[in-house]
């Protein structure tokens, strides 16, 4: 991607720790090279040949070869100068993005942008932005708000610079149709004169992607990217709407769980931050429908929030019949955070319903949190009659 | 405490001189009899406060006291009026030469209150509040130790005194413009309001006061001769176990204060971040980013590329946890020289972070592995920091890792243990631990009468 390439020998951030950085500044930022003298310096300045030199440096989906962490690991010693992997020494720079604040599902008037896509578009799509992390740990519902929230961008003509090298950054890019060119100039941007633009270090087809670091905070454009042909077609998404999606979609998966807590006696003598807490800490599961959740005489370990899909309870003195249903924000298996009995009954997945989901945390994971479950269950033996704040009573 | 005068939010006009020990809670008596809900409301309700007034005892007018503490969410007039006041508000030259002389006295590693003192009431305290009496011409700019985008930190003295043993200070100074410009309006009232709340802490910068003029806001803090320990590591190229312990411990010290006392998410740990005070203690600085978190995860990305959190990368909600992770991630730079997670390209970095495999050098210790390893776990609800166990809190678990085990951490939170690195300063105003800056540059675009108009109430609290 874009972003991949920077200003050789310059470091990393060289483009952004000049103070023109539009991302953020931080007061003791150093708007010279750092004036340390030591050797180590010298071994950021010897950063070996351009960045480009190496093409993983460039890599177009974002999932190509890491590179290293510190690999220098020899007991240190007089020969162990410097870092053979060009660390930038100098001072770095603070990043934020724009300010997020969630709104209530109820009271929220903001919606993602949504562009209907045919299904070829959303597959290819799909592809193409498999292979980058951001998108890759996405859940189906958000990839699918995202995937829906870009938005076709069509370049009439050859030689229009997408983006600028140095300027701010906004937007991330898939190709749908065209080939572009990518430029880099080592001076950090594209300067005046006929190569202002730099050198051209790589060509990006159908299904490549540029500009993903917009999705982060605002830096400015690492390369400078020019189409080639007379009509070319992108796929634009910009960063607010990005992180918004992922915003919103954390924000009510917290607020759900929380509210499906407030819910189980077990634990209603927690606090706001607790459920906060444990709500972060749940996990989600998914069964299809007629697989077990949690089966009879095993020992209980976790218990289980169904956040979707219909679950049926069987017993075995009960035979196929189904003694009881679950549905969304019923739990079940809360036991298991007292004691370690077995199962007392088996939980399935509704043979005729659809997928179920559930969040589930274990014994281990809860009181790692907020400590034995006796312990909280004690408050309530404690507290008066008078509820949620009440002094305890003194026995 | 040191004695002080004259800064206390409310104005209070008497030289108050308690022994050091007696001046927080006596303060703290004399409030505790408003219920917690008036005390809330005093910031909200100017009625509410001349009985506060009464309470503390303070004499004086009431023009002085509105000059001093307008009330941030004030009647529409009220506030529309207020916009211009540091423009209009003469000068009261007996109050500002009351603040001068506190300031000038004023005492940063004087001995420590405790964390819960300095969390108590924060805003019966003089030092951290704003001033609407000093002006930058009060003040001598010696010589530039930081710049930012927007920002630029002075070695400065009181103008007009004898420049053999007066006292020195930093003042950041930092454009309206800019601020707006880069959309800072809201890390800049939260670096304020957080640097007065936390004001007193042994390790953290002191903001003695604040004040604003038409275009710049200003933050007075106690100036760290020592400079940036990113200055001292860089040189080192790492430091030793012993070295990184003794830091690392002062982090761990100002986290559980800012995290379990104050509920306050630093989010910008790194070494660039960290000064040392002339006895080679630590002075965490920069507050750009702090932000109280009351319950509430919050979403918007900042920190510095390397010391990112996994969560924040992913926009699944961020906590005081952030400041766990970095804190290992600074720890394993202090130890082999560089972050665990490097790469040419940002996006490979932020890759490598949510994977959150860390490759340790051989020669390290198995506790700093550990230590590291759990305070790097990219499921928060597993981070060493952010877990408890049997009835411990997060921060008593890190504390009692193996890693810290030689650590004494009360006489470490007294400063009684002599830092590994002791800073050569020759005398009080001695900056040659910071780098040469150029001077400012003269075209800089203006804050306009229109921009005033909008923003400065954004601006009162300074």
């Amino acid at each position: 991607m874009a972003e991949s390439t920077f200003p050789g020998g310059s470091g990393p951030f060289g483009g952004f720790n000049s103070g023109r950085s539009p991302s953020m500044a931080n007061v003791h930022e150093d708007e010279e090279s750092d004036t340390i003298t030591s050797p180590t310096n010298t071994a950021s300045a010897a950063a070996p040949g351009s960045p480009f030199a190496n093409s993983s440096n460039f890599s177009f989906n974002g999932s190509s070869a890491h590179s290293q962490a510190p690999s220098a690991f020899r007991p240190p010693g007089p020969d162990d100068q410097g870092f053979p992997n060009n660390y930038n020494m100098t001072r770095r720079t603070s990043v934020s993005a724009e300010s997020l604040t969630p709104t209530h599902h109820q009271e929220s008037n903001w919606k993602p942008p949504y562009h209907p896509k045919t299904e070829d578009q959303l597959s290819r799509l799909r592809t193409s932005v498999s292979s980058n992390f951001l998108f890759s740990h996405l859940d189906d519902e958000s990839a699918n708000v995202v995937l829906g929230a870009l938005v076709e961008k069509p370049i009439p003509a050859k030689d229009i610079k997408v983006i600028t090298q140095g300027d701010a950054g906004d937007y991330f890019y898939v190709v749908e149709r065209g080939v572009f060119d990518i430029y880099v100039n080592p001076a950090g941007q594209v300067t005046p004169g006929p190569d202002g633009m730099g050198q051209k270090v790589n060509t990006i087809g159908p299904g490549g992607s540029f500009g993903e670091l917009a999705l982060m905070y605002n830096a400015p454009r690492a390369a400078t990217v020019v189409s080639t042909e007379k009509e070319s077609t992108l796929w634009a998404l910009d960063r607010v709407t990005f992180r918004r999606i992922l915003m919103d979609n954390a924000f009510q998966r917290r607020r759900m769980y929380e509210s499906f807590l407030e819910e189980v006696p077990l634990l209603s003598s927690l606090t706001l931050y607790e459920r906060s807490k444990i709500a972060d800490a749940l996990d989600t599961q998914k069964f299809p429908p007629g697989a077990t959740i949690i089966r009879e005489g095993d020992p209980g370990e976790a218990f289980f929030i169904l956040e979707s899909g219909e679950a049926e309870v069987y017993k075995s003195d009960s035979g196929d019949t189904v003694v009881k249903r679950y549905g969304k924000g019923d739990y079940f298996g809360e036991l298991a955070l007292l004691d370690d009995k077995p199962r007392a009954a088996s939980v399935v997945a509704a043979k005729n319903g659809g997928e179920v989901k559930v969040a589930y945390l274990g014994k281990q994971g809860f009181q790692r949190l907020l400590g034995p479950v006796e312990g909280i269950m004690r408050r309530n033996d404690y507290s008066g009659g008078g509820g949620e704040g009440s002094a305890p009573v003194t026995t | 405490m040191a004695p002080g005068l004259g800064l206390s939010p409310a104005g209070s006009s008497a030289i108050q001189l308690h022994p050091p020990n007696d001046t927080v809670p006596e303060r703290c008596r004399s409030t505790a009899v408003l219920p917690p809900d008036a005390i809330a409301n005093l910031e909200n309700s100017p009625s509410i406060l001349p009985r506060r007034l009464s309470l503390l005892s303070i004499k004086m007018a009431t023009a002085k006291f509105k000059s001093h503490f307008h009330a941030p969410h004030g009647h529409k007039l009220f506030r529309a009026n207020s916009s211009n006041l540091v423009n209009e508000k003469p000068i009261d030259e007996e109050q500002k030469q009351k603040e001068k002389d506190f300031i000038a006295c004023f005492e940063c590693n004087g001995p420590p209150l405790s964390p819960s003192q300095i969390a108590e009431n924060p805003r019966s305290k003089e030092v951290g509040a704003a001033s609407k009496q000093l002006r930058v011409g009060d003040f001598e700019l010696i010589k530039t130790i930081g710049t930012g985008t927007f920002a630029r930190v002075w070695l400065s003295r009181l103008a007009g005194s004898p420049k053999e043993g007066q006292k020195v200070f930093a003042l950041k100074i930092l454009r309206k413009v800019d601020i707006i410009r880069l959309k800072q309006v809201e890390h800049i009232k939260n670096e304020r309001n957080t640097l007065s709340a936390v004001a007193g802490h042994p390790f953290i910068t002191t903001m003695i006061t604040s004040f604003s003029d038409r275009d710049c806001l200003y933050m007075l803090l106690d100036y760290c001769p020592g400079g940036e320990v990113f200055t001292y590591l860089r040189r080192a190229r790492r430091f030793d176990e012993d070295t990184s312990r003794f830091y690392g411990a002062e982090i761990v010290l100002i986290l559980e204060f800012l995290h379990d006392i104050k509920g306050i998410a630093y989010r910008d740990l790194k070494p660039e971040n960290i000064l040392l005070d002339s006895e080679g203690h630590l002075k965490l600085v920069d507050f750009g980013f702090a932000k109280e978190i009351s319950n509430r995860e919050t979403y918007t990305l900042c920190g510095t590329p390397e010391y990112l959190a996994p969560e924040v990368i992913r926009n699944s909600g961020h906590g005081t946890a952030v400041d766990w992770w970095a804190f290992g991630i600074l720890t394993y730079e202090f130890l082999v020289g560089q972050p665990p997670f490097w790469n040419q390209n940002p996006m490979k970095i932020y890759e490598l972070i949510v994977e959150g495999k860390v490759k340790y050098p051989q020669w390290m210790s198995s506790d700093a592995r550990d230590l590291i390893g759990s305070l790097c776990t990219v499921n928060p609800s597993q981070r060493l920091g952010n877990i408890s166990s049997g009835g411990v809190n997060g921060t008593a678990l890190v504390k009692s890792h193996p890693f810290f085990k030689t650590i004494d951490w009360d006489a470490l939170y007294h400063r009684k243990i002599k830092g590994p690195i002791i800073p050569k300063v020759k005398h009080a105003a001695d900056a040659s631990n910071f780098d040469n800056y150029d001077p400012p540059s003269d075209s800089q675009s203006a804050y306009t009468k229109d921009m005033a108009q909008k923003y400065d109430q954004e601006f009162k609290d300074f």
